[in-house]
Formats: C-alpha cells, sequence, structure tokens
C-alpha cells in the first residue's frame, strides 16, 4: 500500500479507452510528502516569529529534503533591507533556533531563493513590489504561480492585505493564505474578517494556524483515542470523573506589552489554544481524518459547550512574587502596562458540554502566566473503584486513575495506577506507567510549524481551524468578557509563582476536587 | 545520539537463567532512586557469524537510539572446540534531549560455542519481552532450509535479511521464496533501491514499454529492481547488469532513470526503516520471486 504519495509523482493516467490507470510503481513506495512548487511570502517578515518560528521550520523542510526543489521565500516587511541583510538575519536564526544542524549544503540553496521586499502592508506600490518579485521568481525558480502567504501581521491590516492580494490573483497556479492569530478580537470581528476573506478566497484556500495543532501530541490524542480499542469504550460520562486542562506559563509577558494588554489570557489562549485542546480531547470519533471529517466533530464540540455562569469563570492577574528562585515583578510593573490594568493574566473556568458522550462532566481548564512552570497537560480523572475489597484501605484512600496526555514539555502519556507495596498486608499506592515520546520514537519531534507550514503548502487543511470553529469559540470568549463587565475584580490577586488566584481552586472545592499541582 | 553504558556483566559458560537476573542487577540504581526507565518496543535478535560482527556492531551502534530494544545479538562459533555460552550483558542509557531523564536499552550478547549455536530459538525464546514484536537480523546468507533457521524463523514476526551479502542471486531468491508465506521478510538490499524506484515510479506509463533494463550497481539491488518491473508491469523484461559497489545508473529502456536526489541512507537508516515495518511486503516478495526468474545478461 502506498502510504504517502508524492503530488509530483504521475499516480494516474489515462488509458486508451479513457479509463484512468494508477501508476503500478508507486505500490509500496514509501515516498514522503513533497508539495508542488510554490513560493512563500511572508508578510510580516521582520518579526520575531519569522526568526524564531518560521525560519527554522522551512530550514528543518529543506534538511529533510521536505520542500519542493522549485521553492522561494519572499520576505515582505517594513523593515529596510537588503536581499543580502534578510538572509544573512535569518541564517543567524536558523543556527540559533534550528533543531537540526546547520550544514551550508542545505542552507545555500534554500537561500538562494530567499528575497526580501521592503514595504508598507497592503499599499498598492507594495503590493506590485511583492507580484513582480513573485513573477521573477517564477521565471527564475520555476515557482509555477503557486503562492503560499504567510500573514504574520497585525489584525488590523488583514483586511487590507486581503483584499490586495484578491485583486492581485493570478490565472496561473494555486494560492493559501496562512493566517496567524489572532483572528478577530470578538464574534464581530471574526465573521467580518472570514466574510472579507471569502470574498477574495475560497475556505479550503484559507488556512487559519493554530501553533498547537500542529504539536505532535495534540494529534496523538486522536491516535491514543481512535487507535486503541481500551480507551473509547470508557471516554465517556459512566466512567470519567472530570477533566483538567492546563496550559501553564512561567514567563511573564516578555516585552509584548502592547499585544498583551489588548488580548489577555482569555484571546491569547483561551480561545484558541484552550479551546481547541477541549474540542480534540471530547470529539466523537470522525469517519476519516480528512480536514472536513475532522473539523466538523470539532464544531460540534464547541456547539456543544454552554456559557459557563459567572462563577464558574475566574480571571487573575499576577503579582510580584518568585518563579524559579527569582523575584520577577507583577503584571502591572512589567514594562508598556498601565499601572491599573484590568487585563488578565489567568482564567480558570468550569466547561460543560452538553451531549449524550459529556453530559454533567466538569472540564476544568485553567491557562496564566508566571505560574509556577512551564505545563500543558490534559488529565482525564477516571471514576473511582465503586468498591475496595481490602479491608486495609479505606474507600478515600484509593485514588482515582487519571490518564495525563503531556502536550509540553516532557511529551508523553502516563497513567496512574493503584498498585499493592510489596510486604504484609494490602496497602494500596498510586504508581505511573510513563509513555515520553522522547523515549520510545527517539526521533527529534518536529516543531509545529514544520508541520503546519508542509501542511499548508500540500493543501491539507486538517490541523487547522475552519471559520465556523473560530466564530464559535469566540461565541464563547463574548458572554465570558460581557459577564466580566459588570464587575471589577481586585488585581493583582495571585502572586507570580503560584497557580492562580484562590478563586480558582474553590471551583474545584465546591465540588469536591482539586487542581492537579504535579 | 551515543549510548552511555551503565553498566556490564560478563560470564563464561553460562547458563541463560542467569541473565535476567543480572539485567535486573544492572538497571537498579544504587542511589536508593527507582530502576531505570526500560522503554522498548521490540525485542531484536541478530544472528552474526565471526565475519559480519564488525559491520553488525557499526549497524546496531547507529541504531540503538532510534529503536529501544532488547537486542539479542548471537555470535555462532561452531568451531570453538567446546560446547557452551559466553555472556555479556550491557545496559546502555540514552539521554532525553533536554530532560535530566534518560530510558535505558538493553543488550545481551551470546557466544554460541560448538553445538550451543545448532538451535537458537532455544537460546533466544526465554529472553524475548513479553508482548512485543521480534525481529531477527539474519546477517549472511541463511540456510533457508536448515533446521535452526527454521526454529528461528518460527519465534519471529519478521526476517531481515540483506540479499547483497548473498553470493548465489538471484537463483537464492527461490529459497528466500519459500518462507515469505511464514514470516513477514524484509531485504535491506530491496530498502536501498527505494530512491531509485521512486525515480523509476516517475516515468511511468512510458516506462511500461521498456523490454531491457540495464543496471550498473550491486547485483542483488539489480536483480531486484528488474524483479520489480517484471511484477509490477507484467512485462517480459531482461536485465543487463554491470557490477559496481553501489546502484550507479539505471536505464530503463532507451530511457536513463534520473539518479535520486539526497544521500544514500546509512546501514542504520535502512535497518532502522524495516524495524518500522511490521507488515508483509507483498511487493518485495513478488520482486524477488520474478527475480529468480531472471537469466544474468552482461551490460
Amino acid at each position: 500500500m502506498a502510504t504517502q504519495t508524492s503530488r509530483r509523482l504521475q499516480v494516474a493516467d489515462a488509458s486508451p479507452d479513457g479509463a484512468t490507470v494508477e501508476n503500478p510503481l508507486l505500490e509500496g513506495l514509501r515516498l514522503t510528502r513533497t508539495p508542488e512548487p510554490c513560493a512563500l511570502v511572508i508578510f510580516g517578515a521582520s518579526g520575531d516569529l519569522t526568526r524564531r518560528k518560521l525560519f527554522p521550520a522551512l530550514y528543518s523542510l529543506a534538511y529533510r529534503r521536505l520542500l519542493p526543489e522549485q521553492f522561494a521565500v519572499v520576505g515582505v516587511a517594513r523593515s529596510a533591507m537588503t536581499d543580502d541583510e534578510f538572509r544573512e538575519r535569518m541564517q543567524a536564526g536558523v543556527k540559533q533556533f534550528g533543531r537540526d544542524e546547520y550544514r551550508e549544503d542545505v542552507w545555500n540553496p534554500f537561500a538562494a531563493g530567499i528575497r526580501y521586499v521592503s514595504t508598507e502592508f497592503a499599499s498598492d506600490e507594495g503590493e506590485d513590489q511583492v507580484t513582480a518579485t513573485l513573477s521573477e521568481l517564477d521565471k527564475e525558480r520555476g515557482t509555477r504561480g503557486n503562492r503560499v502567504y504567510y500573514l504574520a501581521i497585525p489584525p488590523d491590516v488583514i483586511a487590507t492585505l486581503v483584499r490586495e492580494l484578491g485583486q492581485r490573483r493570478g490565472t496561473e497556479g494555486w494560492t493559501r493564505l496562512i493566517i496567524e492569530k489572532p483572528f478577530g478580537h470578538d464574534l464581530t470581528s471574526a465573521r467580518e474578517l472570514n466574510r472579507r476573506l471569502h470574498r477574495h478566497f475560497k475556505e479550503d484556500e484559507i488556512f487559519r494556524i493554530d501553533h498547537y495543532l500542529g504539536k505532535e501530541t495534540v494529534q496523538n490524542i486522536a491516535a491514543l483515542r481512535f487507535a486503541n480499542g481500551i480507551f473509547e469504550p470508557i471516554w465517556n460520562r459512566q466512567f470519567i470523573d472530570h477533566i483538567q486542562i492546563t496550559v501553564g506559563e512561567s514567563i511573564g509577558i516578555e516585552g509584548r506589552a502592547g499585544f498583551y494588554e489588548q488580548s489577555g489570557a482569555i484571546r491569547d489562549i483561551f480561545q484558541n489554544h484552550m479551546l481547541q485542546l477541549v474540542a480534540n480531547t471530547a470529539m466523537e470519533p470522525p469517519i476519516d481524518f480528512t480536514a472536513d471529517s475532522v473539523r466538523n466533530e470539532k464544531v460540534k464540540v464547541l456547539r456543544a459547550m454552554h456559557t459557563p455562569s459567572p462563577k464558574n469563570v475566574i480571571r487573575g492577574q499576577y503579582g510580584r512574587g518568585y518563579v524559579e528562585g527569582v523575584e520577577v515583578p507583577g503584571y502591572r510593573e512589567e514594562t508598556g502596562v498601565a499601572p491599573d490594568s484590568m487585563t488578565e493574566t489567568y482564567i480558570a473556568a468550569k466547561l460543560f458540554v452538553d451531549n449524550w458522550r459529556w453530559a454533567d462532566t466538569p472540564i476544568y481548564v485553567r491557562t496564566g502566566k508566571r505560574l509556577p512552570r512551564r505545563e500543558t497537560t490534559i488529565a482525564i480523572q477516571f471514576k473511582r473503584a465503586p468498591h475496595p475489597p481490602f479491608a486495609e484501605v479505606a474507600g478515600d484512600e484509593l485514588q482515582p486513575n487519571v490518564l495525563v496526555i503531556h502536550v509540553q514539555p516532557n511529551e508523553g502519556v502516563s497513567l496512574e495506577i493503584g498498585a499493592k507495596v510489596p510486604g504484609q498486608g494490602m496497602a494500596i499506592r498510586t504508581v505511573h506507567m510513563d509513555f515520553l515520546y522522547g523515549g520510545t520514537f527517539r526521533t527529534g519531534l518536529p516543531e509545529a510549524y514544520e508541520r503546519l507550514i508542509l501542511d499548508a503548502m500540500l493543501g491539507d487543511a486538517t490541523l487547522f481551524t475552519r471559520s465556523d470553529e473560530i466564530e464559535e469559540q469566540w461565541a464563547l470568549v463574548d458572554t465570558v468578557v460581557a459577564a466580566w463587565r459588570r464587575d471589577r475584580p481586585h488585581f493583582p490577586n495571585y502572586p507570580a509563582g503560584t497557580w492562580g488566584p484562590p478563586a480558582a481552586a474553590e471551583v474545584l472545592s465546591r465540588d469536591g476536587r482539586a487542581w492537579r499541582t504535579h | 545520539m551515543d549510548a552511555e553504558q551503565l553498566g556490564s556483566w560478563e560470564g563464561e559458560d553460562v547458563s541463560i537463567g542467569m541473565i535476567e537476573p543480572r539485567l535486573a542487577e544492572l538497571r537498579h540504581r544504587d542511589d536508593g532512586d527507582p530502576a531505570e526507565l526500560r522503554t522498548s518496543v521490540m525485542t531484536h535478535i541478530a544472528w552474526v557469524p565471526q565475519e559480519w560482527e564488525q559491520a553488525a556492531a557499526v549497524t546496531r551502534s547507529g541504531l540503538g537510539a532510534r529503536h529501544p530494544s532488547r537486542a539479542i545479538v548471537l555470535y555462532p562459533r561452531p568451531d570453538a572446540g567446546s560446547d557452551r555460552i559466553d555472556a555479556r550483558v550491557t545496559v546502555e542509557a540514552y539521554g532525553l534531549p533536554g530532560l535530566e531523564r534518560h530510558v535505558s536499552a538493553e543488550v545481551i550478547e551470546l557466544w554460541l560455542c560448538g553445538n550451543r549455536c545448532v538451535d537458537p530459538a532455544s537460546i533466544a525464546a526465554p529472553l524475548l519481552m513479553a508482548d512485543l514484536p521480534v525481529f531477527l537480523r539474519w546477517r549472511g546468507r541463511p540456510t533457508f532450509s536448515g533446521a535452526g533457521f527454521e526454529r528461528l524463523l518460527e519465534l519471529v514476526d519478521r526476517l531481515i535479511v540483506n540479499s547483497a551479502e548473498w553470493r548465489d542471486v538471484p537463483g537464492a531468491y527461490a529459497e528466500a521464496a519459500a518462507v515469505f508465506g511464514r514470516a513477514a521478510c524484509s531485504d535491506i538490499a530491496w530498502r536501498r533501491t527505494e530512491r531509485w524506484r521512486a525515480s523509476a515510479a516517475r516515468l511511468w506509463p512510458e516506462i511500461a514499454e521498456a523490454t531491457e533494463l540495464t543496471v550498473t550497481g550491486p547485483a542483488a539491488e539489480a536483480y531486484l529492481i528488474a524483479g520489480w518491473l517484471r511484477s509490477r508491469l507484467d512485462v517480459d523484461l531482461e536485465l543487463k547488469h554491470e557490477e559496481a559497489e553501489s546502484l550507479e545508473r539505471m536505464t530503463a529502456g532507451e530511457t536513463p532513470v534520473p539518479e535520486p536526489a539526497g544521500d544514500e541512507p546509512t546501514p542504520s537508516d535502512l535497518l532502522a526503516a524495516e524495524l518500522d515495518l511490521l507488515q508483509r511486503d507483498r511487493v518485495y516478495e513478488a520482486a524477488a520471486e520474478a527475480a529468480c526468474q531472471l537469466a544474468p545478461l552482461a551490460a
């Protein structure tokens, strides 16, 4: 069976009688997926994302020969730079942040296709310049009019740029748009942006990126659930007591006050990464793993989530405290943050998915900055064993089984089970069974951006967010934000280096539960 | 990624029953911490006659990091003079990138002296990891109908050979074909042709018209590619072969097959690729069966 076929290979041909004949030589070949010739245009190319993430990802793809032979990258940004200066800057980024060894024989042919255009976004003149550069590259590099536009730009210029790009669409080749978050700042703006996008591009040409979906461990949620017969029968309200999802960061806002003051934790993490993790954990099995099948199931989960009551949504802001032994400033003391800022750096919520599988099963989620450690986990806590028959063990001493999906760091899965302590009697202790990605599949995990950029070039939207998903996410966020307008909490309400405000713990303690802390 | 040796134990004239307790001791840490985390995805048995010892060591050193396994390396020494088993047992540690933790893998090397090499299956069977697939890498040309080989074959899920190590291709493929139905079979020589086969596949449908294939490269690879084209395209293709250390040129009819881009895979890469497979490779089986019908012609 051909596992992954290259589009460059001729997979089928018409026989003399007009019937399609499959290429018999492809069977059994383990071919890598290689996109068609194309040019990748990065708008916002002078930003950190391009240097730290995008170019190291592209280099890793080149290192593994996953890029098409006819390929070019055009960086577009306001900063004045020559092609050579841009190349040097990106080369330094690859050396500093790349996961693969730097090799001249990989970099040089890749770098030969790098260009830079210095312009205002979405100006007529600038876009003409980009178009002219792309036409030159079509001739020089054979990119055949195929374009991937990567929009790593401020949200306020996306709509104008999309219009400019739409108006300049050539007749030759295909066009795809990758759009970085934030995708709107509420439901109205997201809908408006979708409307403007759809005026010029079809939905299957639009790739809204959420880099969490490119992480191996997030994709492993589907593998764990749907490739193992033992989990899916118990993946429901009958056996699961509750779910805890934590997206914790130990860092602060890292100089991004301008962005963070506008977004806060709810727009930075909750609206996108967090709700995607919920959707991946709770969705029904898709009929196949194609983009629409998967996204249809995820959107059903988002639609089934009911608005949490205000007492079940806690926001917080960190004050001064200690993280990893170092005293760090409070949020309001960060450069660029208003001294009376009411921006939340923490959010915890108790969510419900109202469907047959999950009714009355709480999904507790929390995300925040300056928490004790960087950790993204999904913990599935199963119900306790109903009746422990051991005389020495009280029922409440038996810990319930917990399946933890470690998204980052220490990618893997662990299962907590009760085991007998060796010796007389019947003492039970909780032990961990660990599957560490790095320990078992000892190849380095690809960076999320490698997978996502490659998928976009291949036209595979499975790991990207569809317009209706985005709108459902914003609909939920809007209701929460609307409720927040009615009160003014006392900020800061948690010291840096702790797991958030006490009220977040109360959400669980009211239910007789507690957050996992390790 | 280099392995760090956590400990090893050696013994002469040992019993197989001694091996597991020694491994457990080596995994156990003296500082009171829990035993080393052991990660295995398979048991990897290697049958390594003396002339292949060095090559096998090189391949294995590049492999451990990618496929954590219990490796059971059997060194047959039929002429050793006495009937005994000598052993070296090693626990190796592989660091986890970005973590202070590591995982350990086990290597059990057994020198089967004299008559102890008659029935290797009875030696390997007690040492297999429960419920994990068993891969057998047989170095050199197996005696396919030999009792020792047959018994070992019953134990394993996948047999991996390298027909480039055989002197009697294409005739040997007929013997190899007899075991296809009993264990999944991989051939490193076949995997080595994959890049060229992908390149040839790009010439379809024109390549289906070719009646002659000219290959400059190792005989095994030339025969397997010719057998592949014969079986996939159902054509009566003739092979012209010129010997070379590696696949250098290939022409289908009058059309040169473009040389594939990129570096040739290392022996470790090739073996690692085979260790990812669990099912039968029916395309290979058909190619090997077709290859043994080819009459060699000089290029």
